[in-house]
C-alpha cells in the first residue's frame, strides 16, 4: 500500500476515534443527536471503541516509518484530528451523526418528531 | 482571579528570587551531576546531554516551587543554598576525577 | 505569596503568559516558518531554483573554492573585543566543513581559522561561502538567505548578538512557555471533559478561551517537547558549566578522548597535503552500504588543515530518521587510511540526539514538516487568543477606571500578531522589489522587515484609543486587510519578476516555490475572513441581530 495511501488511513482512524471519545461525553452527544442523553453501556462503548481505533492508528503510522518518526507523526495527526473534531462539533456537529447512527435510543432529534 | 495581598515589593522579590534561585539550584545539579556520572563511568558528553535534559526539567520544577514556597526565605535558602551546596560537590568530584 | 497552589498557577500563567508571550509569537511564529526555512530561500534568492543536489566531488569543486576563503569581516568585527592587542591580518586557517540535506540546491561551506592574540584560546573566527555545488560558482554574499539567514536566527536569537542577550530572553520565554503550559494545566480543572469544547458563537472571552484552551491542549506535547529541546540545544549558552567550572574536567576528557579515538586534538605543526576526499568519501558510502545503511553524505569536515595531524571526517545525513547525521567515519588527512568508524550510539547520546533532531527536523518526511507547521501556528493561535482574553476581561473594568493597561496589551498584541504579519509579507516584496545589484540588498531587505513592524506597532497604538471606551479596536480589522493585500502583493511580484507563477510552478513541480506562494494566498485568504468577521462583531450586536433576521442567513 503506498504511504500516502496509509496517512489517509491513520488520518481517518484518529478523525474516527477521537468523534468517539468526544461523543462520549453528554454535551457532544447532545449536540448530535439531540437532548436526550446516551445510555451508559454506550457511553463506555464509545470510549473503548474511541481508544482502539486511536490506538490502531498508530500501528498503521508505525507501519509507514520506523519507531521514532512514526510516534512523531501519529502524535501529530492526533493534534490536527482533534482540532478537527472539536470544529466540526462548533460549527456542523449533524456531520459526526453517522458515526453513531447505530446506536438505538437515546435519539429525541426533531425530524423524528415530525 | 482572587487578588493577591502581596506589596510590589514582595512580587518583584520573588521573581527575582524564583528566577536566581531556580538558575543556581540547576547549575549545582547539572554540574554535580556531570561530575558524578563521568566519575562512574559515563562518557563525558553523554554526561553533558543528561545533565542538560534534566538539568532543564529541574529548572522548570525549582521555579515553580519558588512561587509556591511560603517565604521568600525559604525560596532562598533552598535553591540558592542547594545550588550552591551542589556546585560545591561537584567541585569536589572533579577535584577527586583529576 | 499565595493562599493556594492553584492561585499561584493562575498569577504566573497570566503574568508570564502575557509578559512573555510576546517573544513566544515571535519565537512560535518564525519557527513555523523556519521548517520550510530552505523553501523560502528559494523563494528570495531566485538563482537558487533548482533541484537539490548531492554533496558534491570534494577534490574537483570543494578544495578550490576552500583554499580561497578567509574570515568574513563581520566575524573580525565582532572578535574585536575578544583579542589582546590589535587585531591580525591573516588568520591560519584551522578547519574546514559542507554541510547539506536533501533540502538544499546550493551549498553551505564554513572555514574555522586561528584568532591570533585570542584571550581564549580555543578562540577561532569563520567564514561562510554559498556555492553552487554543480559548478562551485559562489552566489554573492549579501543575497540573504531570508529563510534560514533571518527567519530561522530570528527565532532562536531575535538578531540580539550583543552578549547573546537574544538568547537569554528566547531561553527565559522558553522557561514561561512550559510553565505556562504546567500552569495552564492545573487551572484547567476540566480537561478532558473540555477537550473538544469550542463556541465560536458566544462572546469574545468566551471563545477566545476556548481556543486558547483548545490550541494549548491538543498540541500540548508537542509545545513542551519544542520548548525542552530548544532549550537543551542552547544548553552550552545558558549553562557554560563544562566550559567554566568544570574545565578541567572538560580538557582531561579531551585527551581522553584524543587518545582513544585516535583523532588529534592539537595539530602537529608539520606541513602536509591532504590525499584525495573524495576517495575516502567513496570508502565511507561503501562501508554504510556493507552494513546495510546506505546513504547520503551530509557533513564532510576537515580538521587541522594543511598539517601532518589533518584528518577528514564524513558523516551520514540523517534524511531517514530523526537523528541530524551519524556513522562517522574518520581518515588520516594525508594517506586517506581509516582512523576511525564512530561506534553505535550510546542510549542517552540517542535520546539527546533524538531530542535535538525532532526540534531541528533535517529529516525526509514532508508530511511530518506539514504537522510540524499545524503544531507551531497553534501555538501562535494559542498566544494569541491568551492576549485577547485577557484584554477582553479587563478592557470594561480598566475603561470603567481609566487605566491604558488593556490598551497597551491590546496594542501590543495588534503588533505581534498582524504586525509581524505585515514586517514578513513587506519584507518579501522589498526582497522582489530591490534591485538584484544593490550593494547590501539583504540589509536593506531587513531594514524594511524592522520598518514596517515599527509603522504597524505606531498603527496599533494610535487605532486602540476605542479601547478607552471598551470598544474593539479597529486596528486588529485594518491590520488584517493591509496583511492580505501585501500577501497577494509578494505573490504577483514573484511573477512579475522572475516568471514563475503558480501555473508554471505546479506545473513543473517545482514545490518549493509554489508552496510559498500557496502560503501566502492562504494567508491572505486567512486574514480577510478574519476581517470581516472582526468587522461585523465591531459593528455590534444591533447589525448582527439585523443580519440574523435577513432572507439568506435565515436559510444558511
Amino acid at each position: 500500500m503506498p504511504d500516502s495511501l496509509l496517512y489517509a488511513v491513520a488520518l481517518v482512524a484518529n478523525l474516527t476515534g477521537l468523534a468517539w471519545l468526544a461523543l462520549s461525553m453528554d454535551v457532544h452527544w447532545e449536540q448530535v443527536r439531540g437532548p436526550v442523553p446516551a445510555p451508559r453501556r454506550t457511553v463506555v462503548l464509545l470510549r473503548w471503541l474511541g481508544a482502539v481505533v486511536v490506538a490502531s492508528s498508530l500501528a498503521v503510522c508505525l507501519s509507514v516509518d520506523h519507531g521514532s518518526m512514526a510516534s512523531l507523526v501519529w502524535f501529530m495527526v492526533l493534534a490536527g484530528s482533534a482540532l478537527t473534531i472539536a470544529f466540526t462539533l462548533a460549527w456542523k456537529p449533524r456531520l459526526l451523526a453517522p458515526l453513531v447512527a447505530w446506536v438505538r435510543g437515546g435519539d429525541a432529534s426533531p425530524a423524528r418528531q415530525g | 482571579m482572587a487578588t493577591i495581598t502581596a506589596s510590589r515589593l514582595h512580587i518583584v522579590a520573588r521573581i527575582a528570587a524564583g528566577t536566581v534561585g531556580s538558575y543556581a539550584f540547576t547549575w549545582g545539579f547539572i554540574a554535580l551531576g556531570i561530575g558524578l556520572l563521568f566519575a562512574a563511568g559515563m562518557p563525558f558528553h553523554d554526561a553533558e546531554a543528561l545533565g542538560y535534559i534534566l538539568g532543564f526539567i529541574v529548572l522548570l520544577v525549582a521555579f515553580l516551587w519558588a512561587f509556591c514556597a511560603a517565604s521568600l526565605v525559604r525560596v532562598w535558602l533552598v535553591l540558592a543554598g542547594g545550588g550552591a551546596l551542589m556546585a560545591g560537590a561537584a567541585s569536589l568530584v572533579q577535584k577527586a576525577l583529576l | 505569596m499565595f493562599p493556594n497552589f492553584r492561585l499561584s498557577m493562575a498569577w504566573l500563567h497570566t503574568w508570564f503568559g502575557l509578559v512573555l508571550g510576546f517573544v513566544l509569537m515571535v519565537v512560535f511564529f518564525f519557527g513555523s516558518l523556519s521548517v520550510f526555512d530552505r523553501e523560502i530561500d528559494r523563494w528570495a534568492i531566485p538563482q537558487s531554483r533548482f533541484e537539490p543536489q548531492p554533496m558534491p566531488s570534494f577534490d574537483r569543486i570543494l578544495l578550490p573554492v576552500f583554499k580561497d576563503m578567509k574570515p568574513t569581516p563581520e566575524a573580525i568585527e565582532q572578535a574585536r573585543s575578544r583579542v589582546d592587542g590589535p587585531m591580525a591580518e591573516t588568520f591560519p586557517v584551522q578547519r574546514w566543513g559542507a554541510y547539506t540535506t536533501h533540502r538544499d540546491p546550493v551549498l553551505g561551506l564554513f572555514s574555522g581559522h586561528e584568532l591570533p592574540h585570542a584571550k581564549n584560546k580555543d578562540d577561532s573566527v569563520f567564514g561562510t561561502r554559498t556555492i553552487d555545488p554543480r559548478t562551485g560558482a559562489a552566489l554573492p554574499d549579501d543575497h540573504l538567505k531570508i529563510g534560514s539567514q533571518f527567519f530561522y536566527p530570528l527565532h532562536y536569537s531575535l538578531h540580539l548578538e550583543w552578549k547573546n542577550l537574544g538568547y537569554w530572553i528566547v531561553g527565559f520565554a522558553a522557561l514561561a512557555m512550559m510553565v505556562a503550559l504546567v500552569s495552564g494545566v492545573v487551572m484547567h480543572r476540566k480537561i478532558f471533559r473540555e477537550l473538544f469544547t469550542f463556541r465560536p458563537k458566544k462572546h469574545t472571552q468566551r471563545s477566545a478561551l476556548d481556543l486558547h484552551n483548545l490550541t494549548g491542549v491538543v498540541a500540548l506535547p508537542f509545545h513542551f517537547i519544542f520548548a525542552l529541546s530548544g532549550l537543551v540545544i542552547f544548553g552550552g549558552i545558558y549553562f557554560p558549566v563544562t566550559h567554566t567550572q568544570l574545565e578541567p574536567l572538560y580538557e582531561l576528557h579531551e585527551k581522553h578522548e584524543a587518545q582513544e579515538t585516535g583523532l588529534p586534538h592539537e595539530k602537529a605543526g608539520v606541513p602536509a597535503t591532504l590525499a584525495s576526499v573524495d576517495a575516502m568519501v567513496a570508502e565511507a558510502q561503501r562501508r554504510w552500504a556493507a552494513k546495510g545503511m546506505a546513504g547520503d553524505v551530509g557533513f564532510l569536515a576537515v580538521q587541522h588543515v594543511g598539517d601532518a595531524n589533518a584528518y577528514v571526517s564524513v558523516y551520514r545525513a540523517g534524511t531517514d530518521r530523526v537523528t541530524l547525521t551519524g556513522e562517522g567515519i574518520h581518515f588520516k588527512g594525508s594517506t586517506g587510511e581509516l582512523i576511525r568508524e564512530d561506534p553505535p550510539v550510546t542510549v542517552v547520546a540517542g535520546i539527546n540526539n533524538f531530542l535535538t533532531g525532532l526540534h531541528l527536523q533535517h529529516f525526509r518526511h514532508w508530511l511530518l514538516r506539514w504537522l510540524y507547521v499545524l503544531g507551531g501556528l497553534s501555538g501562535c493561535v494559542c498566544i494569541a487568543t491568551g492576549f485577547l482574553f485577557f484584554v477582553e476581561k479587563r478592557k470594561r473594568q480598566h475603561a470603567k477606571q481609566a487605566v491604558s493597561g488593556a490598551r497597551w496589551v491590546d496594542a501590543f498584541a495588534v503588533t505581534t500578531v498582524t504586525g509581524m504579519l505585515i514586517a514578513t509579507f513587506s519584507m518579501l516584496i522589498g526582497n522582489r522589489l530591490l534591485p538584484t545589484d544593490l550593494p547590501a540588498r539583504g540589509t536593506m531587505e531587513q531594514y524594511l522587515f524592522w520598518g514596517a513592524w515599527v509603522l504597524a506597532c505606531a498603527h496599533a497604538i494610535w487605532r486602540t484609543a476605542p479601547m478607552g471606551e471598551a470598544r474593539m479596536s479597529p486596528a486588529w480589522a485594518e491590520q488584517c486587510w493591509t496583511a492580505a493585500a501585501l500577501a497577494v502583493a509578494a505573490v504577483l511580484l514573484n511573477w512579475v519578476t522572475t516568471g514563475d507563477h503558480l501555473l508554471r510552478t505546479i506545473g513543473s513541480g517545482y514545490w518549493p516555490v509554489a508552496g510559498v506562494d500557496l502560503a501566502l494566498l492562504a494567508a491572505a485568504a486567512l486574514a480577510v475572513v478574519a476581517a470581516r468577521r472582526l468587522r461585523r462583531r465591531a459593528l455590534g450586536p444591533s447589525v448582527q441581530a439585523k443580519a440574523a433576521r435577513s432572507p439568506e442567513v435565515a436559510n444558511a
